[in-house]
């Protein structure tokens, strides 16, 4: 997809979104399929999260640089591109808040 | 072009879009028209829910008050919220937009006039079903977010809760009308060269705010239906006996309700953004940011719905992402609020009546926002949960943020409407003591609720502390009252005694303020281009050029309601969009619809189906008065160097509503598939059969049959984009008969089934997802054969090619939809017995 197309406004807070989805249902089925497990592993389940925490957020600030490095042709898409990218960094910036308590809290108490 | 070919010009425009008089007005649908009864049937809905708070604070004035049992305070409090919520917030805001939107955009009306109409008799029918359960003493009084098992038929054996599941259903579907509406009209409804950068804030606010209700109302009417088939058919979805959770029901309904209080908040943003320039004389500081702000608080407050739980046992973890995504929302907000600070600190800001409002709202706002952080961490929210801090809360940031911002929009654009100006005196009074009144009754309600007071109790024992706080409350609440009649007075009294608006009267930046006072129906004799943010600052006798035929369509004699039709992003006109006129046919619509849940209500299920089926005619009557058809274009021709009318292209605003009309029934799929994932992880007697009962090979069969009816309408609608029109019919009929037997051979399959949806969530579940695919899949043959027989009639071909573009989106929706529903339902639990 073109820097400067409109979509570009939906997709970084989108993908924060799916994310948020991702680790709530995970967090929730992980623990209840391993309910049995012992503790350790089900700590596992923190680290599982984490990483995908960390690869999202690291998508997010990527298509951010992208997007603000882009220069496309028009007065409109350049606006639309930078606008953005500061969604991007917002939605990035999001995820790592969000998924701080990952680094926390055992998930399943 | 004279005075003289401007009056005729006036006069010709007048002729085709004048809205009819006495009794026809009925089949009224221009924007104005529409936008100004939404705005005064929300109104009348909010003066009717003050007297039922006035009630209510009446009651709990005093210690072991009598004024009313706790039926009766049960149900008031239940509608308090349902009408507040439903019938006054969302209608009356999409009500402004509806008329504000075409104007600020430099259109002569919405793209789908008769879609805004039909959502105004469904809003005020669904609004007088509620309404009129109160006197017949059969309102709902389970709260107004319905709680299972409490609304369900054990604990709730009456019909208040159908009454509220059936009406604030008819009033869901017209918000979602509106939402459509609003998103379509602003992305290919704008002056030519209006690209998003120069779009004013109020739109890039409303189209947020459409795309938030696309997704956001769907699975609250997927809530309403499943509870109702529960209730009425006896189908297990919330009963954990049967394999249901009654948290299904909170999941179901916070994920509508928590963007819902954006859906409110988002459009009042708008208006302060629009109007706090105005009177601070300069642009909005930030104009990106405040775009940003509200494309982030849109898609945050997806993200929140959770925190409406935290005392339900949900694991910490879980309630720390969601006490995170909570806080996080008020950094958009704060964006907003110093893009506003910024905005008063570098302008010269004048007092008006509007800008008081505005002060108010930013004074009270800004609260509610702190003490939402409060809530929004979860010890707190524990100790607070169901008290009536969290009632003070959710008032500050509602009428704070709602009602404030409604207020000093109305004053601001009450020349529209009158075409007079306020009383500055009354005007003043009506605000003071509104301000008064409300922090009088709120803010010391924050203490009554740390003092443990619950909220929904109809009354309390004395000797508790709580009895010198209700008082101050009740008292505060009776003075915002005379505010609110002060506004009143001072609104009545200025249709007689205000002073004559002159033009322009606020030195306003934005196209809406370029129409007379008030406006003609056609808003714009001819339509301006807009190369700038604050066209009106730019070049202030802008509106003369526009009176005077100076710009676009600038004709008439043609017969037809026309405006542009723009890109969505450039603004550039790529066709001329030929509007619908007057037509019974919305009124029609929702007439069947309401007469179908009186049925429902009544349980006379026959007359429920007769009911169903009429709905169903006028709206297939409804989609062949369109296009080409003579009714809807007496005169097809264009001016030579004119753009087509869109319906000789491939490319106009009816694909964009069907986009986006299937982007909200898969909001509503996604919820049911959701549901069936919800209960089979969490449910506690979620009882799958050992073996399904589906027919794994005959309903793979029938996809197949679906998938190469979609293949074949694309290849069709591919030839006809190369204008190839040969066998067109032929091809129609083929792919309307291959319809019918999937769509047969559908129902032959769950006929043959054997589920029982009353015994257990799963059946109940998987009858409801088959259902929902088989009147999917019914439709489409229903529509490919009226499409063939357009094309016998002419009204499809070579020069009218656009509507089987519209229809594709359908199928491939169908399929979709059958893809995903196959491998939840037959794929999945396949795998997963094998994997056991």
């Amino acid at each position: 997809m073109r820097a400067g197309h409109p979509l570009q406004l939906a997709v970084g807070p989108a993908l924060w979104g799916l994310w948020l989805v991702a680790v709530y249902a995970g967090q929730a089925l992980g623990c209840l399929f391993g309910v049995e497990a012992e503790p350790n592993v089900r700590r596992g389940l923190n680290v599982l999260l984490g990483a995908v925490t960390l690869c999202i957020a690291a998508g997010l600030l990527w298509q951010a640089w992208r997007l603000w490095r882009a220069s496309p042709p028009s007065a409109t898409e350049r606006f639309v591109a930078r606008t953005g990218a500061a969604l991007d960094l917002f939605a990035a910036l999001a995820t790592l808040f969000v998924g701080l308590p990952i680094a926390e809290l055992p998930p399943c108490v | 072009m004279s005075e003289a070919e401007g009056d005729r010009l006036h006069q010709a425009l007048l002729a085709v879009w004048a809205d009819p008089r006495g009794w026809r007005a009925l089949s009224a649908v221009s924007h104005g028209r529409i936008g100004r009864r939404f705005l005064l049937t929300g109104g009348a809905f909010f003066l009717i829910d003050g007297l039922l708070a006035m009630l209510m604070r009446a009651q709990l004035a005093r210690p072991e008050q009598a004024l009313l049992d706790h039926r009766v305070y049960n149900q008031l409090f239940t509608l308090h919220g349902t009408l507040m919520m439903f019938l006054f917030a969302v209608p009356i805001l999409e009500g402004l937009a509806f008329y504000l939107i075409p104007k600020m955009l430099g259109a002569r009306d919405l793209l789908f006039p008769r879609l805004s109409a039909f959502g105004y008799w469904c809003y005020l029918f669904g609004g007088l079903i509620l309404l009129a359960s109160l006197p017949l003493g059969l309102a709902p009084d389970g709260g107004w977010f319905m709680y299972t098992p409490l609304s369900g038929a054990a604990h709730s054996p009456g019909p208040g809760a159908d009454v509220w599941l059936v009406g604030t259903t008819l009033v869901e579907i017209s918000s979602l009308a509106g939402g459509i509406e609003l998103t379509v009209s602003i992305l290919r409804g704008r002056a030519p060269g209006m690209s998003l950068d120069r779009m004013p804030l109020f739109a890039w606010y409303i189209l947020v705010t459409g795309l938030m209700i696309v997704f956001g109302f769907p699975p609250l009417i997927l809530a309403g239906v499943l509870l109702e088939l529960e209730r009425a058919a006896g189908f297990a979805f919330f009963d954990p006996a049967r394999g249901g959770d009654p948290l299904l029901w909170q999941h179901l309904f916070w994920l509508f309700g928590h963007p819902e209080v954006y859906i409110i908040f988002l459009p009042a943003a708008g208006i302060v953004s629009t109007l706090l320039p105005v009177f601070a004389g300069r642009p909005l500081v930030g104009y990106r940011w405040a775009v940003l702000a509200a494309i982030g608080t849109g898609f945050l407050s997806f993200g929140l719905w959770v925190h409406h739980m935290f005392t339900v046992g949900i694991p910490l973890l879980a309630q720390a992402f969601f006490s995170a995504a909570s806080m996080l929302v008020a950094v958009p907000t704060g964006i907003q609020v110093f893009a506003w600070l910024a905005t008063l600190w570098t302008g010269r800001p004048r007092f008006a009546v509007p800008m008081l409002w505005l002060a108010g709202f930013l004074a009270i706002f800004v609260a509610g926002g702190l003490t939402g952080v409060m809530l929004a961490l979860v010890p707190f929210d524990w100790q607070a949960h169901d008290s009536h801090f969290v009632v003070a809360h959710l008032h500050y940031v509602l009428v704070g943020g709602m009602f404030f911002p409604l207020v000093a929009g109305l004053y601001y654009w009450l020349p529209h409407f009158s075409g007079r100006m306020p009383s500055e005196r009354l005007g003043r009074w009506g605000f003071w003591l509104t301000f008064g009144g409300f922090n009088a009754t709120f803010l010391v309600m924050h203490w009554t609720g740390l003092l443990g007071m619950p909220r929904r109790v109809y009354t309390y024992p004395a000797g508790l502390g709580w009895d010198g706080p209700n008082l101050i409350s009740s008292l505060g609440s009776f003075v915002m009252a005379m505010g609110v009649a002060m506004l009143l007075l001072d609104l009545g009294l200025h249709f007689r005694f205000g002073r004559r608006a002159p033009a322009n009267p606020w030195r306003a930046d934005t196209l809406e303020w370029a129409t007379a006072l008030p406006p003609a129906a056609y808003n714009f004799a001819s339509l301006p281009a807009c190369a700038t943010r604050h066209p009106l600052w730019e070049n202030p006798a802008l509106a003369q050029g526009i009176a005077a035929g100076r710009h676009g369509l600038a004709a008439a004699d043609h017969g037809r309601r026309e405006t542009w039709g723009s890109e969505p992003l450039s603004g550039r006109v790529r066709e001329i969009v030929q509007l619908p006129g007057n037509s019974w046919l919305p009124l029609g619509a929702a007439l069947a619809l309401a007469a179908l849940c009186l049925a429902l209500l009544a349980g006379a299920y026959g007359l429920a189906g007769a009911a169903a089926l009429a709905s169903l005619a006028i709206l297939l009557r409804w989609s062949w008065v369109n296009g080409a058809h003579p009714l809807a274009a007496p005169d097809a021709r264009t001016e030579p160097g004119d753009p087509p009318l869109h319906w000789r292209t491939f490319d106009g605003p009816g694909l964009w509503g069907m986009g986006l009309s299937l982007l909200a029934d898969g909001s509503l799929f996604f919820s049911l598939i959701f549901a069936w994932f919800y209960l089979w992880a969490v449910a506690p007697n979620w009882q799958p059969p050992a073996r399904s009962p589906l027919p794994a090979l005959a309903l793979l069969l029938d996809g197949l049959l679906l998938g190469g009816i979609v293949l074949g309408f694309r290849r069709l609608v591919a030839r006809l984009r190369r204008r190839d029109c040969r066998h067109l019919e032929a091809r129609l009929w083929g792919l309307a008969a291959a319809g019918l037997l999937q769509a047969l051979g559908l129902a032959w399959i769950l006929r043959r089934t054997p589920l029982a949806p009353g015994a257990g969530a799963h059946d109940a579940l998987v009858a409801a997802i088959f259902g929902y695919l088989l009147l999917h899949c019914a439709l489409g043959p229903l529509l490919t054969a009226l499409q063939a027989w357009r094309v016998r009639l002419g009204l499809v071909g070579e020069r009218a090619p656009y509507e089987p573009a519209v229809l594709d989106r359908w199928w491939s929706y169908c399929l979709l939809a059958f893809a995903i529903g196959y491998s939840a339902l037959v794929l999945l639990p396949a795998g997963w017995a094998a994997d056991r």
